[in-house]
């Protein structure tokens, strides 16, 4: 799988006084297996992107390819456009509806119109993807914990078996222990099904933890696209579109502004730790 | 999209009619549109017709914004237009096909009943285009508050008014995004019979009711951390004041009334 | 003067929950023993993750729940008390998560003028107070704007105005940048800490983000209803081990500090910072 988006322009209200353009001439290309996150602040853009991926937003002008083909192409295919393109809105919990987890994760899989086998089948692998066991299966998702609920709701887009999936901010809201669980079974179902990630998010240090590749969108453009490595060492254009690289990337940027030889192309702790322990041995 | 709905659309602007004190706009909103049912005469219809240009004109609203409200009427108007047409008997009869015949009254009783319900659309969608909801709502209470002493709750009726205008966008919005995710997770609510659509709202209404009933669990909450406490002892911040305006208007309405019952007696 | 003293707080709650098919009630523990004593004009922090307690302590300090045992003062007053219940909720007002849900009125000021208006302040006074509620949290000119159409830190600092309309001694924040982004974060945390700084008000701020508790004067961390930690923010952070084993995050610094600690160097465990870490290094560099 893989998706092409050619000069993707979105405007919102067009011809009212409220007319806003929220992409502005778009071309990504993201390739098979890729994990891709999307950072910028409110209103670059972000959501509106997303929602052209699986076409619940019509574009004013410019194509998304779908292993080469155009989703807005043939209005039929819309419902298969959407299984193959799974989107896990901000807070997905409050989109639950059924009595029970299982009734609802069975939700998507059922609209597809597959065999009843099928469907448990996919309801019981997605559940265990997202780390939840059979005894929440009859529960109500209002007996869950905030955490659990939203890897319920994940699972429930999870279950259409998509080839892609995007999540919107899926950690807003939650503690650092329930946003450690989320992220892990993201990652580990990123490696489990080999399928596209596009993962949308403020927080520079998860999506350092996860991404391939990181696009930065500002103002309906691209400002950034490259490894986070590639990224977070612009810490300058970072700041100047109101966004911040991790915290240690600043120390280390900080320490080599000061004449010291480290290495600036840093994010994590681990890491830091390293570089930081061979900078103070090495003079010792 | 669902957003585009607009109720009781208010129109921003600074014209002596958005001056107006609330009630006063109320009250005579209310005697206008009883006003309709006394005329009996086309010279009726078009002083009113004459009068409600005037105001309209004087109010700065844009015409068309006045239309945009009929728009999703005119099934009715048209309809009740029909039913007068076949049912009013009297006066030469026009044409006769099976067993309907369209009689000369018949027709002037629906083009009167068509104007009646025309003009009281614009005449009160004038009130809402030109009072914010908040005015309105401290108006209608105003004018309920002798009420309250035989038991009718006069600020809980505001309060409510208020708390549904303000939650009216929000969950408007909400119901947008709730749409957009069942149709991620392959709804369908364009396509099958009745039935099949009558159950594709459920995936919507059942997060959308959770939601409200989770949002007014929060704002009880946070009303009551602010003191709340149901309308006794309060105050009011905007304290409304009746002025000149709100004189003059009241006496050309007078005059206006004047008109109406002058028509009715010698016409 | 102490604004808000918890002594010996408990709070209890029964829950139904299921046990080998039977449903069976169960006493739980929501605050266990909580002991807090808040200076007025501090700064303080309530640290912990989601269903540790600490959302049931700051309601607490508005008389919205009372204690099953112990007892809250706020300014004075005994939370138990009911005739003061206007007076408490008056000197402690309380910021919440979700901005668009506490939010009563359409347009901005008769937002504001909600709480004045409910304590029967006279109209002139109250008009005063919403216009400069508007400036204290840097939103004047946004008077008649409806606050649907704000952005969520914009809608956030109104809810803020509307507390400080009714002159409150201290505002208890419950995870009031939980729903926001980045920069609606920034915005409502700035807005905190230049209220406690200006005006003296006494901020208690109850979150699970560790870089605004690092803000603070004094941190609690709450787990399981009981408080495990408290301190000024170096000294609970420091405790890298302990913070991570009740779900909580420290400041990449702190991490790092701690770890290169582990492995024999010698920098001071109570780096919060950029700037601290970076002149770390730097002494630890020019003293060899």
């Amino acid at each position: 799988m893989s998706i092409e988006i050619k000069h993707l322009t979105h405007i919102y209200n067009p011809g009212t006084p409220f007319e806003h353009k929220a992409l502005d001439d778009i071309n990504l290309k993201i390739e098979d297996n890729e994990f891709i996150c999307i950072i910028g602040h409110t209103g670059s853009g972000k959501s509106t992107l997303i929602q052209h991926l699986n076409a619940l937003l019509v574009p004013e002008s410019g194509e998304v390819l779908l292993n080469g083909e155009n989703i807005y192409a043939d209005r039929s295919k819309l419902k298969s456009v959407r299984q193959r393109v799974g989107l896990v809105f901000q807070y997905p919990e409050h989109q639950l509806f059924e009595m029970t987890v299982y009734k609802d994760v069975a939700y998507g899989p059922g609209n597809l119109g597959l065999p009843q086998e099928e469907i448990d089948s996919r309801v019981k692998n997605a559940l265990e993807t997202v780390g939840l066991d059979e005894s929440v299966y009859d529960k109500s998702p209002f007996e869950l914990s905030g955490g659990q609920r939203r890897r319920a709701a994940i699972a429930g887009v999870l279950a259409m078996e998509p080839e892609v999936l995007i999540l919107d901010e899926p950690t807003a809201g939650l503690d650092p222990k329930g946003r450690d669980e989320i992220l892990d079974s993201i990652k580990l179902m990123h490696e489990k099904r080999k399928i596209i990630v596009i993962l949308v998010s403020h927080s520079m240090e998860d999506v350092a933890k996860l991404a391939d590749r990181i696009i930065v969108l500002n103002d309906g453009k691209v400002a950034l696209t490259g490894t986070p490595r590639e990224v977070f060492s612009k810490v300058n254009e970072l700041e100047k579109i109101g966004l911040a690289a991790p915290q240690i990337t600043y120390v280390l940027s900080e320490l080599a502004a000061k004449g010291y030889d480290v290495r600036t192309d840093i994010y994590t702790v681990a890491e830091a730790t390293e570089e930081l322990y061979k900078f103070l041995k090495q003079v010792k | 999209m669902i957003t585009d709905i607009t109720i009781g659309q208010y129109f921003p602007s600074d014209s002596p009619l958005h001056r107006l004190d609330a009630r006063v706009k109320l009250v005579i909103t209310l005697l206008y549109i009883v006003s309709l049912f006394l005329i009996k005469s086309f010279i009726g219809y078009a002083f009113v017709i004459i009068a409600l240009a005037i105001v309209i004109k004087v109010s700065k609203v844009p015409f068309k914004f006045m239309v945009k409200g009929l728009k999703s009427l005119v099934f009715i108007i048209i309809f009740t237009a029909l039913i007068n047409v076949f049912t009013v008997k009297g006066g030469e009869t026009l044409v006769t096909f099976w067993k309907l015949s369209i009689t000369t009254e018949g027709v002037f009783f629906a083009i009167k009943m068509a104007l009646r319900i025309i003009l009281l659309i614009i005449g009160s969608s004038l009130l809402t285009l030109t009072t914010t909801p908040i005015k309105l709502t401290d108006g209608i209470e105003a004018l309920l508050k002798p009420l309250s002493k035989i038991g009718v709750p006069a600020h809980d009726i505001a309060m409510m008014m208020t708390i549904a205008l303000r939650f009216i966008p929000t969950l408007l919005d909400e119901t947008d995004k709730i749409i957009k995710a069942q149709q991620a997770r392959g709804a369908d609510f364009d396509t099958g019979r009745l039935r099949d659509k009558a159950r594709a709202l459920v995936p919507i209404l059942v997060p959308l009711f959770i939601s409200a009933f989770r949002r007014a669990d929060e704002l009880a909450m946070a009303m009551e951390s602010r003191c709340y406490n149901g309308g006794a002892n309060r105050t009011r911040m905007n304290v409304m004041k009746v002025t000149s305006i709100d004189y003059t208007a009241i006496i050309l309405f007078v005059v206006y009334w004047v008109v109406i019952i002058a028509m009715r007696i010698i016409l | 003067m102490k604004i808000v003293r918890a002594e010996n707080v408990s709070y209890e709650y029964t829950k139904v929950v299921e046990i080998q098919g039977e449903n069976v009630e169960r006493k739980l523990m929501a605050l266990d023993n909580i002991n807090i004593d808040i200076e007025e004009g501090s700064f303080i922090a309530v640290l912990g993750h989601n269903g540790s307690g600490k959302s049931t302590f700051a309601k607490h300090i508005n008389a919205l729940i009372t204690p099953s045992s112990g007892t809250v003062w706020v300014d004075g007053y005994d939370t138990k008390d009911d005739e003061q219940v206007w007076n408490i909720r008056q000197s402690a007002g309380m910021v919440f998560q979700n901005p668009d849900n506490q939010l009563v009125a359409t347009i901005v000021e008769e937002d504001i003028a909600f709480g004045p208006e409910n304590l029967g302040v006279e109209p002139a006074e109250i008009r005063k107070r919403v216009d400069s509620a508007l400036q204290m949290v840097g939103m004047d000119g946004y008077q008649k704007n409806e606050p649907s159409k704000l952005s969520g830190g914009q809608k956030q600092r109104i809810a803020i105005a509307g507390i400080l309309a009714m002159q409150p001694k201290c505002i208890v924040f419950d995870e009031p940048t939980a729903m926001l982004d980045p920069a609606g974060r920034k915005d409502v945390m700035e807005t905190a800490h230049r209220l406690n700084k200006e005006n003296g008000i006494t901020i208690i701020l109850i979150t699970h983000y560790m870089d605004e508790a690092a803000t603070a004067d004094k941190v609690y961390v709450i787990d399981d209803g009981k408080i495990v930690l408290s301190g000024v923010p170096k000294e609970v952070f420091s405790q890298v081990d302990k913070m991570k084993g009740f779900g909580l995050d420290v400041p990449q610094v702190t991490e790092t500090a701690y770890n290169l600690r582990k492995l024999g160097i010698d920098i001071p465990k109570d780096i919060l910072t950029v700037d601290e870490m970076v002149g770390a290094i730097c002494r630890l560099k020019s003293n060899i």
